[in-house]
């Protein structure tokens, strides 16, 4: 008697203890794909802000990336992965993001710019927040019990999602968002910086790793 | 949106997290979004209309001081109606290591969840003894954001997690409105300073032993020292032609703080250890007075690299002397420099913060809502 009690508790405590990573692996599944829903949102703003600058300034090499980025983008908000062949047009659109020509374009239509760069850093924080979950997923994913017991049932491991999202350094980096310039008011002897006029600059009091651009 | 908070220290006992949680939930609130606040309290009436018991805290020994935690049942099941009551579109938990609300609210709760990590703990045991039992709440978490360097790469060493650097933000609206304190209404030359009076590292010696210069520079100027310490052992130790011209005000309340960088046409920082951040330098800036600080690696950030501020080398008083009667006697140069100063309070005003903060809250919070979990 007391062996069926001890055994019956025994395998209500495993089935409750399975039931548990069940319910973990199922909710760290809907938060890898709410992630990666929003990193292809922000994906998709990057690219058009991207396509918009190009436009509006003529930049053929910056207009033919931002093009094949978005050429993935039906596929990919109709639920297709995010893989390699994504990362390399992301890629090759972040490299011709930080090229001279579009910083030069950017002194003529500093709006559009400040669209882009506050893009590639949305983009680089949801890149981010996706490969947290990822990671988070996989570390229980790999569990020896959960494996061998297949409780992340037939649902293939997500992947990591690695590109190059480094924020270009921009000598002045985007509009001034308060009013009034602080040049000009300096001291002499401290113009031998120009560009870098206020605490927006990129190693301004907001440098660090800080992403800019987040909240506008 | 619709957002909840969870604080998880006592709202009615002195901290910064709690302080952090009220300027939030106040920017939030005249941005025009719903919030509510959970948070274990000691005196209801304390609690702002936004927000909602949670229970008294237990004193409890934690991480070699007496910390005021909360974790049972009762509290268990106020957090659990307060989320069922709100269905919140984002819920945002402030230090969720720390067993109380907000770790009770992340174990709780399901579907979008910010956390807000504040300490700076390079050898917690607790954390690293903990983190298996935290790693389920914690994978929750959709985006984690620290307040400062330590706070990150303390997340980053214990839990194994990065996080946005978002800092604390500063009241500016608090201390834009300031008037100087009775007396020093006059127009008469003055340098003000806060802080312990007895911590060497805050540096009032270097202030005072530059004093001496500054006078026979300045025939009328005077140094208003505001912060707790041995007045006395302070004031013995003044030569006697500065008596007359340094006032020592003792502790002043929270209310009289923007007050005393009103008082002064100059704020000085003379700290001769490393800082973590300047946020004093920041309030002394929202004031509208100029600031005058040690050549330290976090003065220099936030003073915009002695654009917004002038530096001097630490511990040096022929140089603070000197750079204090430039800024006392060159009305153009202090204008300058308050202007600029205000120009990067303006990157900390808790509703630029705020702003930034809900930058994040949209980016995680997507066509889900907050839910409570199913187990």
């Amino acid at each position: 008697m007391t062996v069926l009690v001890v055994v019956v508790a025994l395998v209500v405590a495993i089935a409750t203890y399975l039931t548990w990573l069940a319910r973990r692996l199922d909710r760290l599944a809907a938060r890898v794909s709410d992630a990666s829903g929003g990193l292809i949102t922000q994906l998709v703003a990057r690219a058009d802000a991207a396509a918009q600058l190009a436009e509006r300034c003529g930049l053929d090499e910056l207009a033919v990336s931002a093009a094949r980025t978005r050429a993935a983008y039906p596929e990919l908000l109709a639920g297709a992965p995010l893989n390699a062949a994504v990362e390399l047009a992301e890629n090759a659109l972040s490299r011709s993001l930080r090229s001279v020509e579009v910083a030069a374009a950017g002194q003529r239509f500093p709006i559009e710019l400040h669209a882009v760069d506050s893009g590639a850093a949305r983009v680089a924080l949801a890149r981010q927040f996706h490969n947290d979950a990822v990671r988070d997923q996989r570390a229980l994913a790999g569990r020896r019990v959960v494996r061998v017991l297949h409780l992340s049932g037939r649902r293939p491991p997500p992947g990591y999602f690695e590109i190059d999202d480094a924020l270009p350094l921009r000598e002045e980096p985007w509009p001034r968002l308060v009013e009034g310039s602080v040049r000009g008011a300096d001291a002499p002897g401290r113009e031998d910086r120009p560009g870098h006029d206020g605490p927006l600059g990129h190693d301004g009091p907001l440098g660090h790793g800080d992403r800019p651009g987040l909240a506008s | 949106m619709k957002i909840g908070l969870a604080c998880p220290y006592t709202w009615d006992v002195p901290g910064g997290v709690q302080v952090h949680v009220r300027d939030l939930a106040e920017a939030l609130l005249a941005a025009g979004h719903e919030v509510s606040v959970i948070t274990p309290v000691d005196d209801e009436q304390t609690l702002p209309s936004y927000a909602v018991d949670a229970g008294r805290a237990l004193p409890v020994p934690y991480n070699g001081s007496v910390a005021r935690l909360l974790m049972g049942p009762v509290s268990a099941a106020r957090v659990r109606r307060w989320l069922r009551e709100h269905d919140f579109d984002v819920l945002h938990v402030h230090e969720p290591s720390a067993p109380s609300v907000s770790l009770l609210a992340c174990m709780l709760a399901d579907g979008p969840i910010v956390a807000t990590f504040h300490t700076a703990n390079p050898r917690s045991r607790f954390l690293t003894a903990a983190q298996g039992a935290l790693q389920p709440s914690f994978e929750k978490l959709r985006a984690r954001i620290a307040v400062s360097e330590a706070a990150r790469r303390t997340l980053v060493e214990h839990l194994g997690a990065d996080a946005i650097l978002i800092p604390n933000g500063v009241a500016v609206q608090h201390f834009a409105d300031a008037r100087p304190l009775p007396g020093y209404d006059d127009g008469r030359p003055t340098v003000a300073f806060l802080g312990r009076i007895d911590e060497p590292r805050k540096g009032l010696d270097v202030l005072l032993a530059a004093m001496p210069a500054l006078a026979a520079r300045i025939d009328d100027a005077r140094l208003l020292v505001a912060g707790p310490g041995d007045a006395a052992a302070v004031r013995a130790r003044l030569e006697p032609q500065l008596r007359s011209r340094v006032d020592l005000l003792g502790l002043v309340s929270d209310a009289d703080k923007p007050r005393v960088f009103a008082s002064g046409q100059v704020y000085c920082a003379p700290n001769t250890g490393q800082e973590s951040f300047g946020i004093v330098l920041l309030e002394a800036m929202a004031a509208g007075t100029a600031v005058v600080a040690s050549d330290i690696d976090a003065f220099r950030r936030v003073l915009d690299d002695g654009r917004a501020g002038r530096l001097f080398d630490v511990g040096d008083p022929a140089r603070l002397a000197a750079t204090l009667a430039d800024v006392l006697t060159d009305p153009a140069e202090a204008a300058g420099l308050v202007r600029r100063g205000r120009v990067v309070v303006e990157t900390y005003d808790w509703r630029t913060i705020a702003e930034r903060i809900v930058g994040v809250y949209q980016m995680v919070s997507g066509d889900r809502r907050v839910s409570l979990a199913s187990t």
